[in-house]
Parts: structure tokens; sequence; C-alpha cells
């Protein structure tokens, strides 16, 4: 059930145990050891949750742990469902912070700084690594909530030049409840902030296979609190997306989504917007906001596996080869090697990368909502003194 | 259906379909349009919150980059002005070692001239010689004064002196010096006024006296006519020591100037023109190094009063006839008491130097110039701390090797290596051999709360 290993300070395990007490109990067995600071896990929403937050609880006792709900898991055999995956921090290494957001309709700049503030104090009184240059923000948040763009977008004005990245929790592509974990409970409506101190190299990370085409689409009616685009040219949302790439209303589906994906240009870089489904009513729904008038751009993909080849190799250029790496893997990326029969192709480039993390709606990259792309962290060998 | 930008050529001259394509495209304008004069989106709008962090990160990395250019070049600014630095301190320091050895080499063949001149004064010469005989010897003692105090400032500043402060009487220090100044006073027709206290301070004799000294010695050399004062004024914060003179008086843009080497006020008489124009300089570094301030009061055609602050001994009452002013109470506290440190330095000065430093702080020191030597003299004694000096002569190992060898016989040993080679390898390399390092000229206070930090975690 379990597949661990060990390096720098850093320890990975997953388990597929569908009871939540053997589930916990697998890692704990497999993780915990006297220099254990922080662990972070990422699991199925199959899980019956409270049940499981009471395993975990009892399983690591004081250990403080935070974690989310996955849409599909990253564990250190490559690509897995229904699992749990979790990371283990030395203490020794990594200074460990987290806090909870449960308000997330007020997260506003005054209450995030001094969140920001704190996690930094904190971090700094344990005195692994100084806090400048030596730290970075993981975000987990409510997939389903809307409220991803204001909350990074102030969390990132608090956060200054401290590097973030993180995903939306998932919830096995049924689209009802995604959960944040943190203090021993789960939460929805919620982000938790994890701030990360170490005395490893890191670098924080994005990147999409998609490129763009010469069709445009501009968004001519939008509903922003719900994520929903209307009218795309003057004509029904979801017809005129079906027209342009070919098929039925009736057959639009994710994996097409996955295929097919939009993208708005800003600043000289196109960002995936990502279509989550198609309303009764004609009109998209979105996985990040959107606004009347936007103008988007029709995307379409290049060979997924290269892209994550090179930027892997691009990483191990600058750390040298990754002692890990925690990995935010949009769900319709994954969509997108299934239907191509490239999921064990992928698993193996993740997991010679040691790569664990969670398939997400949405990731985030220094303050900015991202669609369809693998965002994470790379964590290079202790620099020998 | 047609799609906007797309050619829809089978329906180009149906009227009904170019009016629904026109129809759209009001759309897409409308649209376009509201969002243009909106100024992107409106604020508090979550996709106006996701393009400002798409522009901010934009901005951040223009920014950064900006930022990581500037530091580079200030890095750069920062190499070079450190280098230009060293010179100066090395420069600092050699002249200080060469003023140093200068002024010891030339005091013994003075001391010998000396002495070759009061023997030609118990010669039986011609009246007319012997007052030539006479001026010699005088000149010679002048001579030798003057190297003394360059041997003092050189000492100063390459801090070989160091601060032994203890309670004293301040009048077991004043009486003397009334004494001794009321007769050269008297010689230049001049007279001294002292007034005797007896407060309790805490100094070091031996530097204060100094001060005073020079101090006095001023007074006689630039006051011409008129009395000088001695005295004492207590104060909320120390007893004020006093010189006072009716000499001509320092002009106010001068008072800073004349306590820096080799300035004076105005030139005083031809006859008595001696001094390098050291002697306050002489008092500002002891005054530095006692932490004793300096104050000087002057009016043109007045004159001028100088005085140094000193504090008062702890209990005054309870230390009088105390022959040790150390309390025992701080023996068990200390870390440095009874250590033993090994010093290993191919200058016999400095070993010196240091034995007599260490030794003041209750460390039991070994110095010698070579490992073999300091094992004789310690009779088997396992060594606490060893300083060992990085550039151990021409064709020897240096001090990181030798102490490496050393560690080895004694695993654990604490070192501190030093050197006056300020390149950032050497500090590297000591730091990665697990030593600590010490730049020279040593800073005997820093040397003191490094040793005491080495020494307390055992």
């Amino acid at each position: 059930m379990t597949t661990l290993f060990t390096n720098h300070g850093l320890s990975a395990a997953a388990s597929r145990e569908p009871n939540p007490q053997d589930a916990a109990h697998a890692l704990a067995l497999a993780l915990c050891h006297e220099h254990a600071g922080f662990v972070l896990f990422f699991c199925s929403a199959e899980y019956p949750l409270s049940q499981l937050a009471d395993a975990l609880c009892q399983a690591f006792g004081e250990l403080p742990v935070s974690g989310c709900t996955t849409a599909g898991e990253l564990t250190p055999d490559g690509y897995d469902r229904g699992s749990i995956v979790a990371i283990c921090f030395d203490r020794r290494l990594f200074a460990v912070e987290t806090a909870l957001i449960d308000d997330l309709e007020h997260f506003d700049l005054p209450t995030a700084q001094p969140l920001v503030d704190g996690l930094l104090e904190r971090c700094r009184r344990q005195a692994v690594a100084p806090v400048n240059e030596h730290s970075f923000a993981l975000t987990l948040l409510d997939g389903l909530s809307s409220r991803e763009e204001q909350v990074l977008a102030t969390l990132d004005a608090a956060l200054g030049r401290i590097p973030s990245f993180g995903g939306s929790a998932g919830d096995d592509n049924h689209l009802t409840h995604t959960h944040v974990y943190a203090n021993g409970r789960f939460h929805t409506r919620a982000a938790v902030v994890v701030m990360m101190n170490t005395r490893l190299p890191f670098e924080v990370f994005s990147t999409h296979h998609l490129e763009p085409l010469e069709h445009k689409l501009v968004v001519t009616a939008a509903d922003r609190e719900r994520r929903r685009v209307l009218e795309l040219n003057g004509v029904p949302a979801a017809e005129l997306y079906a027209a342009l790439v070919g098929c039925s209303v009736e057959a639009l589906a994710p994996p097409i989504f996955a295929q097919h994906p939009l993208a708005v240009h800003l600043g000289g870089q196109h960002y995936i917007r990502s279509i989550q489904r198609v309303n009764d009513d004609g009109s998209l729904s979105f996985y990040c906001a959107v606004e009347n008038g936007i103008v988007l751009t029709a995307m379409q993909p290049t060979p997924l596996l290269t892209d994550l080849a090179h930027m892997l190799q691009r990483v191990e250029a600058r750390l040298g080869e990754p002692a890990a790496i925690i990995g935010c893997d949009c769900f319709l990326r994954r969509m997108a090697l299934e239907s191509l029969g490239q999921l064990d192709q992928a698993s193996t480039l993740l997991r010679q990368a040691r790569v664990v993390g969670f398939n997400t709606y949405g990731e985030q990259h220094h303050g900015m909502h991202v669609n369809q792309t693998f965002t994470g962290v790379a964590f290079g060998a202790l620099p020998t003194p | 259906m047609a799609l906007f930008q797309l050619p829809d050529s089978q329906q180009g001259d149906d009227i009904a379909a170019l009016r629904e394509e026109n129809h759209r495209l009001r759309k897409v304008c409308t649209a376009l349009m509201e969002r243009v004069e909106s100024g992107g989106s409106p604020n508090g709008a979550p996709y106006a919150a996701f393009e400002r962090s798409v522009l901010l990160a934009e901005q951040v990395r223009e920014r950064t980059d900006a930022l990581h250019r500037t530091l580079d070049e200030l890095s750069q600014v920062n190499a070079r002005l450190l280098a230009a630095n060293a010179e100066a301190h090395a420069a600092n320091v050699s002249k200080t070692k060469f003023l140093a050895a200068v002024s010891h080499d030339l005091l013994q063949p003075l001391n010998a001239a000396r002495l070759f001149a009061s023997a030609l004064e118990t010669h039986a010469l011609p009246e007319s010689s012997q007052a030539l005989v006479g001026h010699i010897g005088r000149s010679l003692k002048d001579v030798e004064g003057l190297l003394g105090t360059l041997v003092d400032i050189s000492r100063l500043d390459a801090g070989v002196l160091h601060a032994d402060k203890a309670p004293f009487a301040v009048s077991t220090l004043l009486d003397a010096l009334a004494e001794e100044y009321r007769q050269v006073a008297g010689v230049r027709g001049l007279t001294l006024h002292y007034v005797p206290s007896r407060v309790w301070v805490e100094s070091d004799l031996a530097l204060l006296a100094r001060v005073v000294r020079n101090f006095l010695s001023n007074a006689v050399r630039y006051t011409e006519h008129g009395h000088l004062l001695l005295g004492c004024r207590r104060r909320a914060d120390g007893l004020e020591i006093m010189v006072g003179d009716t000499g001509p008086g320092i002009p106010e843009p001068q008072r800073k100037a004349i306590f820096l080497e080799f300035r004076r006020a105005s030139q005083p008489q031809a006859n008595h023109s001696r001094g390098l124009g050291l002697g306050l300089a002489i008092v500002d570094r002891i005054s530095t190094m006692l932490d004793h301030p300096v104050t000087l009061a002057s009016r043109l055609g007045h004159g001028s009063l100088f005085s140094i602050l000193v504090p008062y001994a702890a209990s005054c009452g309870a230390l009088e006839g105390a022959s040790s002013p150390v309390p025992s109470a701080q023996w068990g506290d200390d870390p440095l008491q009874g250590c033993v440190v090994w010093v290993v330095d191919d200058d016999p000065a400095i070993t010196e130097g240091m034995q007599a430093l260490l030794g003041s702080w209750g460390c039991r020191v070994r110095a010698a110039a070579t490992v073999s030597a300091l094992e004789a003299a310690s009779d088997g004694e396992r060594p606490a701390v060893l300083l060992v000096d990085y550039h151990l002569g021409e064709h020897r190992e240096n001090g990181i090797d030798l102490a490496t060898r050393l560690r080895r016989r004694y695993p654990g040993l604490a070192t501190v290596v030093i050197t006056a080679n300020h390149e950032a390898s050497l500090k590297r390399a000591t730091r990665e051999a697990g030593m600590h390092c010490l730049l020279k000229p040593l800073k005997p206070l820093r040397l003191k709360m490094l040793l005491g930090t080495l020494l307390e975690g055992r």
C-alpha cells in the first residue's frame, strides 16, 4: 500500500486503504519520526471526511497537518485516484507555519498583512534559515468558492517578494464540495496558507503545453458572480464554442474542454480560462473569473509529455536533481493524458522527478489564479556546507 | 453557423445572414466599448483582481530585474571599496608597526648615548666643554622623551596597551603629580594651585596619570605668566579632574584639531618648543580606551581648562586599604579564569604581549613560536583554547594547518586563527575548518568576548 522515499528532510507516502483509520495509521507509520515537523496531505474526496479528520488527529497527534481534497492524487508512484498521499517535512530543514482563512468574503489587506507577518515571525523564531529569500507560501483553496482571484490578489500583496503557488481543492469531478484541511478539521469556503521556510534551495514554477490559434472570441454577456459566460461574439456561448471545436452542444464535455481551451492574452502571456461545464441555458461555466468584454483566444495543445519533460529538465538544470517536487496539476491535464492514453508515461516522468501533489480545479502562481497548468515547487539538494 | 472572423462565403449575399452578422458585431463592439470605457473591469470584480495580479507580476518581474542589475553594480562598487579599505587598513597597520619598531630600536642606542654623555660629565674637562656636554645630555634626554611618546602612541594604536581598572583614592595620583609639577612650574616662574580630594575613583592608574601629566605639561609649556590649577570637581556621573592655566587660550576652530597627531595650537616660545604634538592625541586615545570623556574650555587670552571625567569607585569605604580590588565572587563566574590558553606566534613581541594580556584576564598562558616548544612548556596539560597566527613565517606551515594537526591530538580544541589577511577566502577557510578568525590589529575586547563564548560552552 505504501510507497516512500526519504531525501533531504522530505519523505512521502501514499495509502489506498479505503478505511480512514487504516489509511491515517499507515501514513503515520511511514512518515512520523522524531524530527517530523509538518505533514501536508492530499486525499480523494471519496473518503468520509469527518472520520478521516478524526483519524488524522489521532494518528499524527500534536504534529501540525494541513491538506485538501483532490480530483486525483500524485503519489510517489505517479497518478492515482481514491487514495491519500502525504509529505512529511523535517523540522531541522523546514520551518512550516500555517493559517486558515475561513472568511473568504472579507479577506482584505488589513486582514492579510498581520496574517502573513505572523506566519513569517513564527517561522523566523524557529531559526531554520533566513526568512527572506528562503521562504515561499503554499495556498490551498476551496476550488468552488469563486473567491480565488480576490483572495490571491490580496494575499500576494501582503506576501510582497515571497513567492507563492498552490492549487484549488477538487472533488473527483463531482463539482459539489471541495474541502481544505487545517486545525484538525475539513473546511469549505476556506483557504489554508502554508508558509515554508527552508534551508533547501527551491524554485516555484508553472508550465502549460498550449499555444494560441487565430480565433478570437469576445465575451458579449457574462454573469461574473457565477463565473458564467452567456454569450460569445453575440451568440449563446455553448453554441459558438461547439461550432468552434466542431461538435454538437450536447457532445460538449470535460475531455473536449481540455482539448480545446480558451485563454486571455495579457502582458505577452496567455492565461488559460478553463471551461467547467455547459449549463442548460446555453451558457458556459468557467473555473475562474470572467468578465464582459474580455477577449478569449482559442488555444490548441502541443504534446503535453514533451512540455512536461522540458520543464522538469529546466528545473533540474537550475537546482540539480530534485529532492522532491510538490505539484499542483490541473485535472484537465490528467483528463487529456487519459484520453491520449499517456497517463502511464506521464506517471513515469513524475515519479522520476519525485513529484507528489494532486489534481486541482485551478492553480495559483504568484497571486494569479490560472487553469490547465502544472504549477509547483521543486526542492534541490541541501547545499554541502 | 458563421463564426466571427471566419469566412462565410456560401452565405455572402444572403441579406438575413448579413443582418445577423451585423447584429453580433454590434454586440461585440458594445461589449468591447463598455470594457474599454470602464478602464478594464470594475474594481473589486474577480476578473479585475486576476488582471491586476498578472500586470503586477509583470511589473514585479521588470522591477526585480532592474533591482538585480542595481544590486550587481552595488556589489561591484562594494567589492572595490572593501579592497580599498583593506589596503588602507593594511597601510595603517604597517605604519603602526613601523613606528613601534623604529621607536623601539632607536631607544636602545639613545639610552647608550645618554650613558656615555653622563660618563663624560664626570671627566675633568675645560669649562666651555663641560657646558656643551651638559647641553648634549639634556638634548638626548629630550629626544628620549619624544621617542617614548612615539612608542606610547604606536602601542596604543596597535592595541597592545589595555586598561586595567581598579579603585584607588584620587589623592594617591594627584598628590604626587602636584608635587612634581609644582617644581617644574616654579622653574618657569609659574605657581601651581592644587586642591586635594579624598574621593575614590575607578580607573587605570597609569593611563590616567599619563592623561593628567599631559594636561600639566601642556599647561606649563604654553603658559608664559600666571598660575596653573590642579583640582577636582564632584559631578553626578563621576569625578572631574581638571587642569587649568592662564595661557593664551585655544581658538575655537582649533579645539578639535589639537587632539589629532602632530598638531599644536599657536607656536610656543622657541626655547621650550619641544614635543611632537602627540600629547593630546595620546590623551584622546586613552580617553576613548578608558571611556572617560575629556572636555576642553578655553577663552582666548585668559587660559584653558582641560578635564577628564572619571567614574567613582563602586563603594569607596569598603575598599579603603584593600589591596586586591577584584571581588573574589567573580572568580567562579568568569570562564577565562584559570583556563589554559596556547598561543603560537613567530613574533616574540606578540607572544609577550599576548601573555601579558591573557594573563591579566586570569588565563594560564603558554606562548611559543612552535608547537614543540609549547608542549615542552606545558607539562602535558590539555589546552582549552588555541590562538594561532596564520602567517608563521616563510617556510612553515600556516596557522590553519598547524591547528588542524594539533586538533588531531586534542579533539575539539577551540581555535582562533589570527591574521592580518583580510581576504574572504581565508575567513572561509577557517570557518570551513571549524575555527574562528580574528583580524589584526587584534581588538582586546573582541578577543575577550570570543574567548568567553568559546569557554562558556565547556
